[in-house]
């Protein structure tokens, strides 16, 4: 009985299915507690079931759109300038690592004000940016950038130094060219970092985009986020944008988790 | 061993010293006064610590000396080495993980602008000698450590080096290998007539394999004693079997200063 159970809990599916059901518990418990001290007209923290409904149901929340129609059609714009902003603060990331590795000095100077830069919180930053931007949409790219270029810069960094003294001397050995030690030796060798950056910055990069259309109005899922918790909304669509992205960040995780192993053979072990 | 031969390698009062965490002096290596002909094969022998390493990396151009210098060919180590004359097998196998066992032998054919049809040709054949043909689309993580090793070994073969600096390549590997390996370094060595600078700390091994036997002495670590191995080539395993072979290897054992290894 106990084998039994020891093969089950370390199948992959078990886990995932026991870590499922630990959350609905905890909810539901939380959601009835909530009731039970709260009398508002909406539950803040609805039973499961009525959040499910609330995502099928036909139902207008807005002039003209249902509760899951609203989300679908904010979270287009809101993933847009997120994914904008991911892959803009990666690709940044990248080469202010490169070049952090190629000169010492730089490190030295850049470093502290990158950590700088990522002290200063979202909700400090986003009037910065607009103020210097003008425009409400480019700062709300710059942002997710900004977000997602620092956990980028750093592990790619840290993946350019985890190679080994014996590598350069093998390359010393050699005569090879600068340019020839990071295309062959240095950028393979901090890939796996970089993907992890990567993973570390995609969920940052979706968090900043809604947490900043929230300070800035004009559409998006912030927006939509704010006036339901301002009971503008059916607080149903609140839960519908925390479950979704949450969804999405996992996706996203996933994803480039499928792109990592589809460019790094050497990681599927035969 | 009458006819005059030319000296492909010389060194020169060659002294390195480190500085230790504490910031002392560590004399890895003084007064080392060298000769090496060319197409020879020398033995570097000694204890762990008595700088065999060291004057590997010397001659490599991998480290500076503190002392002395230096002559390779005329030049200077920098200038043979940017030349590409060196083949180096490292103590510790350096493979890159995300290149397959050919891959890897390859890369230093890359880099040196081999073409591709005769990269893969030669590391298919480097793999063939080292018995891992079979394994060349593997990657380094899927090797055991002895295979690992020869895959180094395979690398360093594959580039044809004028002088072939190997440190240590066999001690990891089992009997049956190292002795497949010896015969085979043996044949590719006449057949290229290359200079090769054997690192090993097992007398037997440097005695079957060398013309001259360095004997290295530690702290400091120096030059004792240079034995000279005359016996016959090409040599067969039966060799180790010969009493001269024996006499040799009780010759070499007893030129160590300071005890035996
Ligand atoms: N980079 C270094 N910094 C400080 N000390 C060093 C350094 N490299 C070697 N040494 C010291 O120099 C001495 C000789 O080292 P070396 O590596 O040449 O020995 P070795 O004969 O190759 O030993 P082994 O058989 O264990 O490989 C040792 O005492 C070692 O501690
Ligand atoms: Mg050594």
């Amino acid at each position: 009985m106990k084998e039994k159970f020891e093969v089950l809990t370390n199948k992959k599916w078990f886990s995932s299915l026991l870590w499922i059901l630990l959350l609905i518990i905890a909810w539901e418990v939380g959601a009835f507690v909530v009731a039970n001290t709260k009398r508002i007209p909406e539950n803040v923290l609805p039973h499961l079931y009525q959040i499910i409904i609330a995502g099928f149901s036909t139902d207008k929340v807005t002039g003209d759109m249902t509760a899951t129609q609203a989300v679908l059609s904010s979270a287009a714009q809101t993933l847009l300038r997120g994914f904008l902003g991911f892959v803009l603060g990666a690709a940044i990331g990248f080469v202010f690592a490169l070049v952090m590795k190629m000169s010492g000095v730089l490190e030295k100077v850049l470093f502290p004000y990158l950590m700088l830069i990522q002290l200063i919180p979202v909700l400090g930053l986003a009037p910065i940016v607009l103020a210097i931007t003008g425009d409400i949409n480019v700062s709300r790219v710059i942002i997710a950038a900004i977000l997602s270029f620092y956990p980028v810069a750093t592990n790619t960094l840290a993946g350019f130094k985890s190679v080994e003294k014996e590598k350069y001397d093998l390359m010393f050995i050699c005569a090879a060219k600068p340019h020839v030690i990071y295309t062959k030796v240095l950028i393979p060798a901090a890939l796996p970092y970089f993907f992890t950056g990567l993973k570390i910055a995609a969920p940052m990069a979706v968090t900043a985009s809604i947490l900043v259309d929230t300070l800035q109005g004009d559409g998006g899922l912030g927006c939509l986020l704010s006036q339901s918790l301002k009971h503008a909304m059916s607080i149903y669509v609140f839960w519908l944008i925390v479950f979704f992205s949450a969804f999405v960040g996992i996706l996203v995780g996933k994803v480039i988790g499928w792109i990592e192993y589809g460019v790094s053979p050497w990681k599927r072990r035969a | 061993m009458s006819e005059v031969r030319d000296i492909e390698i010389k060194t020169r009062e060659l002294g390195v010293t480190f500085q230790d965490n504490a910031g002392r002096d560590v004399t890895a290596l003084t007064g080392v006064n060298l000769e090496i002909y060319k197409g020879e094969f020398i033995t570097l022998l000694g204890p762990s610590g008595c700088g065999k390493t060291t004057l590997l990396r010397s001659i490599a151009d991998l480290q500076k000396p503190t002392t002395g210098d230096v002559h390779i060919q005329g030049m200077t180590p920098k200038e043979v080495r940017l030349q590409q004359k060196f083949g180096f097998v490292f103590q510790q196998p350096v493979l890159f993980d995300w290149r397959t066992v050919k891959k890897n032998v390859e890369l230093p054919m890359e880099i040196m602008g081999y073409s591709k049809g005769e990269r893969s040709d030669r590391a298919d054949e480097m793999l063939e000698m080292v018995g891992l043909k079979d394994f060349a689309n593997h990657y380094p993580n899927q090797l055991s450590g002895g295979m690992q090793q020869r895959a180094n070994i395979a690398r360093a073969f594959g580039l044809d080096p004028d002088i072939l600096l190997m440190d240590e390549p066999f001690s990891a590997l089992d009997e049956f290998t190292k002795e497949k390996l010896h015969e085979d370094l043996l044949r590719i060595w006449r057949a290229t007539n290359k200079t090769i600078l054997f690192v090993t700390h097992n007398i037997q091994e440097g005695v079957f394999l060398s013309d001259r036997v360095c004997v290295l002495s530690p702290h400091p670590g120096r030059l004792s004693a240079i034995v000279d191995i005359d016996i016959e080539r090409p040599r067969t395993l039966e060799v180790k079997e010969s009493s001269y072979f024996n006499e040799l290897v009780t010759k070499v054992r007893n030129s160590f200063e300071g005890g035996s290894v």
